[in-house]
């Protein structure tokens, strides 16, 4: 058999190949560079943006943007008013975020632990579809919920559990006219659209806890509370603490579901938007929503220490 | 005659790994080529240099005769079955075979009866309409190598050919590519880090060591005159000799190697010693010699050395551990090697 | 790996209870639209009627918001998929300087609560003067669909490793070739089942949208506005339906496309 050790080129493809053949990073820039510019331009540009305008201020009287450097917008956070608020937001991410622990420690461990074949499926489906079903259908279904004439109001009263709720409405600070009208309203809410955020990470880490681990502290001796504790509990604890970063800075930036469900009083997200809309206020409107990214910068900090992003 | 491929001062590095050093080789053609030595001695990269998946830092790759330095791979009329044999899962069996025709524009019925034809060479003929997922993991190197081979590739690269196989498949596999490069008279290159492949189905030898050729030969040469300790440890098991116990058995001082085989049991002999532990091999029983066999030199202590090896062929009587033997050997026996 | 053991009673409970807890709210959106009472959200129904699914169809201020929501999501996922297969096609390639800023830059969008997306784009648009328009509703969209493309096709060409793009040039491919040929076959199902979670992303998408919207309505704005000042609470019932189902059927679609493939679309929203 004769012939060439090589063929030719054939046309313009070939060559471009051999091109990217002995320039292997120039294809790999060709491919970088859109998204790259994209994300780089639109995204970061406008993070960018939103810092300047935090650091602009706004003319009280002619409401004009003023845009020269300075540190009074932020000063502004600081007053009760807008700090109460701060705080208000921080507590109720903190709350939804303990609260999803708890509902979805038995989803995650019996989807990652006992599920097989098609229940495996039927898990997946039921924690996928739920996440990724519409946002607004699923606030709405808590709005008609947790109406006063809706269903929890009408199974309360038919288990006769009536008074119940109404001792628990009755509740200072957490308590109010309706469910649908009250902090307890608006908890219920982010936990339920939340949840499946915490469900994924923590079923994915107990997932790679190996099943000899679990026998081998049975074969110990100890008991299920034992095994919990000292092996489930820490093998679970970066999926967790990945989970927590979705439901803590996912209800911070809310303002939908405090605007729908819940008391009169604000959210940083309603204030942002409340801020930048109607009050014409965008410096300030900014710089409150700096704070979500600040406390995530630090939560996120705190998270990577203990080893949370090898569960993402 | 030019041959089918030459290396000349290639050297590959990653960073500051040097993959591949300043190797010199020449490959002829119609030869079974085998690159031979253990993970990280740049033995894969030397055969994607041929490929074209890789580019030397420095040095020149030949392929009878052409520079290959601005071919890209898709252009070199060398072809490879990879290790995981990476057919395509979306095609059946047929097309795959017949992808390399598909590329070059080869109408759709030519391509059709070649890629029979190829499957009948690898004894596949009616497994066309399957897919890759449906096959064994030994009719998938079969298709593997039709693949390549339907490209009539002037040299034909194979990366641990049989590295994925089970050991009996392995054994007929390896009978049936050596027949089939006698029978096409292609050029094969293939790449292995089992010593025992090597020698049965190639006809040159190239053991690599950290990015170099420690020595290119016969299986024969390699195995009875290995040209550095490295290749007498690697290639088989020989006993290693140092200098000074070289020439206290009889010979130069330099470092030299004594197969386990060549040393006999015997009444008198070069050197005495306790039987420390035996292992029965079935062809044979490999007994260790230890210690007081060796004369004590200044500075070295032999007990450090584990010893000597010695294959008691199957018959003879085996010496019970902890008897003191003597050991003799032919005088050819003793092969001395250059350097350390 | 599942262990064999029967699970403790209270855990298999939890685990209903957990998932009941994450269905049937949706379920009483079903139930409300046949309801005939108009002016609550009375419970149980006084009766049950589908008229509302005719008088939907005949509310003209309905129409507009639809098709501005399905052109905002058809626009969003097709920039997204061409943005996001390039990214994963370059990550794939090989590592390169800065590959996990390009990562972070890629999750960023959607990782940061929509709030701070959404502002980020309001105050550029402020800095740059650029007026509210379809436009300024896709730029968000884009941005924060192209993971979700990316994210089903980095996992696909991990799946189809470097070995069977080699074998493609081997066999004498050039880079199109093996593109047309390997590529695209390979990550075919994975690019729909990216894309049209983009699509259910984008068409639902309410948040970042607010602020890029301007006085454009688009179907979840319109459904916050009935929200909070409602007008006819039937209707927005109906509307709910048909926002559920437009973001429910591409997602059971997306999870048949990619199932029994280690990576299972969805897995990163």
């Amino acid at each position: 058999m004769t012939g060439t050790a090589a063929h030719p080129a054939r046309g313009p493809g070939d060559r471009l190949t051999g091109l990217f053949w002995r320039r292997p990073k120039l294809l790999t820039a060709l491919l970088i560079a859109p998204p790259l510019l994209w994300l780089g331009v639109v995204y970061v540009g406008s993070l960018v943006a939103l810092l300047i305008q935090s650091f602009y201020s706004i003319d009280r009287f002619s409401g004009i943007v003023v845009k020269e450097f300075t540190l009074r917008t932020y000063a502004e956070l600081l007053i009760p008013s807008n700090f109460d608020v701060i705080v208000r937001t921080v507590t109720m991410a903190a709350a939804v975020t303990l609260a999803s622990v708890v509902v979805a420690f038995p989803v995650a461990f019996f989807a990652a632990r006992h599920a097989k074949g098609r229940w495996k499926a039927v898990f997946y489906l039921g924690i996928m579809l739920p996440l990724w079903s519409s946002y607004l259908v699923k606030v709405y279904a808590w709005k008609l919920i947790l109406a006063k004439e809706g269903i929890v109001t009408w199974a309360a009263e038919g288990i006769g559990a009536g008074n119940l709720l109404n001792a628990v409405l009755a509740l200072p600070v957490i308590g109010g006219n309706s469910l649908s009208t009250s902090y307890i309203g608006t908890f219920l809410v982010f936990l339920y659209v939340w949840l499946p955020y915490m469900i994924l990470p923590m079923q994915a880490s107990l997932e790679r806890v190996p099943t000899s681990m679990l026998e081998a502290s049975a074969d110990l001796g100890a008991g299920g509370w034992r095994t919990f504790r000292s092996v489930i509990l820490p093998l679970a604890l970066p999926g967790v603490i990945a989970g927590s970063i979705f439901t803590f800075s996912l209800t911070l930036g809310d303002y939908i579901i405090p605007q729908i469900i819940g008391s009169s009083r604000f959210f940083i997200g309603q204030t942002v938007y409340s801020l930048q809309g109607t009050a014409g206020n965008i410096p300030l409107a900014a710089a409150f929503a700096v704070v979500p990214i600040a406390i995530m910068l630090v939560y996120l900090t705190v998270a990577r220490k203990m080893g949370a992003f090898d569960a993402l | 005659m030019t041959p089918a491929v030459e290396f000349q001062s290639v050297s590959r590095h990653f960073g500051t790994v040097k993959a591949v050093d300043r190797v010199d080789l020449a490959i002829a053609e119609g030869a079974f080529f085998a690159m031979l030595g253990p993970s990280g001695s740049g033995k894969t990269t030397c055969l994607r240099l041929i490929s074209g998946f890789e580019m030397p830092s420095a040095g020149t790759v030949r392929i009878f005769g052409e520079d290959m330095g601005a071919v890209p791979p898709n252009r070199r009329h060398v072809n490879t079955v990879f290790q995981d044999y990476a057919l395509f899962p979306h095609m059946s069996v047929r097309d795959n075979v017949g992808y390399g025709l598909m590329v070059r524009g080869v109408d759709r019925r030519a391509r059709r009866a070649k890629a029979e034809e190829m499957l009948a060479l690898v004894k596949l003929d009616g497994f066309g309409d399957r897919k890759p997922a449906q096959l064994s993991g030994g009719q998938r190197q079969r298709v593997a190598l039709a693949r390549a081979l339907v490209n009539e590739p002037r040299v034909l690269l194979l990366d641990e050919p049989l590295g994925a196989l089970d050991l009996k498949l392995r054994e007929a596999m390896q009978d049936e590519l050596k027949s089939l490069q006698q029978r096409l008279g292609i050029t094969f290159v293939f790449v292995t880090h089992d010593q025992g492949e090597a020698l049965s189905m190639a006809d040159r030898v190239a053991v690599f060591n950290e990015g170099r050729v420690a020595q290119v030969g016969t299986p024969a040469e390699i195995y009875e005159r290995p040209a550095t300790r490295f290749v007498a440890d690697f290639v088989g098991s020989s006993n290693v000799l140092p200098p000074e116990i070289t020439a206290a058995v009889g010979g130069p001082r330099a470092w030299a190697s004594l197969r386990p085989e060549a040393i006999r049991i015997a009444s008198e002999g070069r050197l005495r010693g306790i039987v420390t532990g035996a292992r029965y091999l079935g062809a044979g029983t490999r007994i260790e010699v230890s210690a007081g066999a060796l004369p004590r030199t200044p500075g070295y202590l032999p007990q450090d050395e584990g010893g000597i090896a010695v294959l008691v062929p199957a018959g003879r009587a085996v010496p019970a551990v902890g008897s003191e033997v003597a050991l003799d050997w032919d005088e050819g026996a003793l092969h001395l090697m250059e350097g350390a | 790996m599942p262990s064999d053991a029967r699970p403790p009673l209270g855990l298999t409970l939890g685990a209903i209870a957990g998932l009941a807890f994450l269905h049937l709210p949706i379920l009483i959106i079903f139930l409300y639209a046949f309801t005939t009472e108009e002016r609550s959200y009375q419970f149980p129904p006084p009766g049950l009627t589908t008229e509302w699914f005719g008088v939907a169809w005949n509310r003209a201020d309905i129409w507009p918001p639809l098709y501005l929501s399905l052109r905002v999501a058809a626009i969003s996922s097709a920039m997204a998929l061409v943005l996001g297969t390039l990214c994963a096609a370059a990550m794939a390639r090989a590592k390169f300087f800065g590959r996990d800023t390009v990562s972070l830059l890629v999750v960023l969008p959607i990782a940061l609560p929509g709030i701070i997306t959404g502002m980020s784009l309001r105050s550029a648009f402020a800095i740059g003067e650029i007026p509210f328009s379809t436009f300024t509703i896709v730029l968000g969209h884009a941005t924060f669909c192209i993971v979700i493309v990316y994210n089903n096709a980095v996992a696909r060409f991990r799946r189809l490793g470097p070995s069977m793009l080699e074998a493609s040039a081997d066999l004498g491919a050039n880079s199109f070739q093996t593109f047309r040929h390997v590529i695209l076959p390979n990550l075919g199902s994975a690019l729909l089942a990216g894309g049209m979670l983009a699509f259910a992303l984008s068409f639902d998408e309410v948040i970042v949208t607010t602020f890029t919207a301007g006085q454009q309505s688009t179907l979840p704005i319109w459904m916050l506005n009935e929200l909070v000042r409602p007008r006819q609470r039937p209707v927005t019932n109906v509307v709910a339906i048909v926002v559920f189902v437009a973001t429910f059927l591409p997602i059971l679609a997306a999870y048949y496309l990619t199932r029994g493939a280690e990576e299972t679309a969805g897995g990163g929203k």
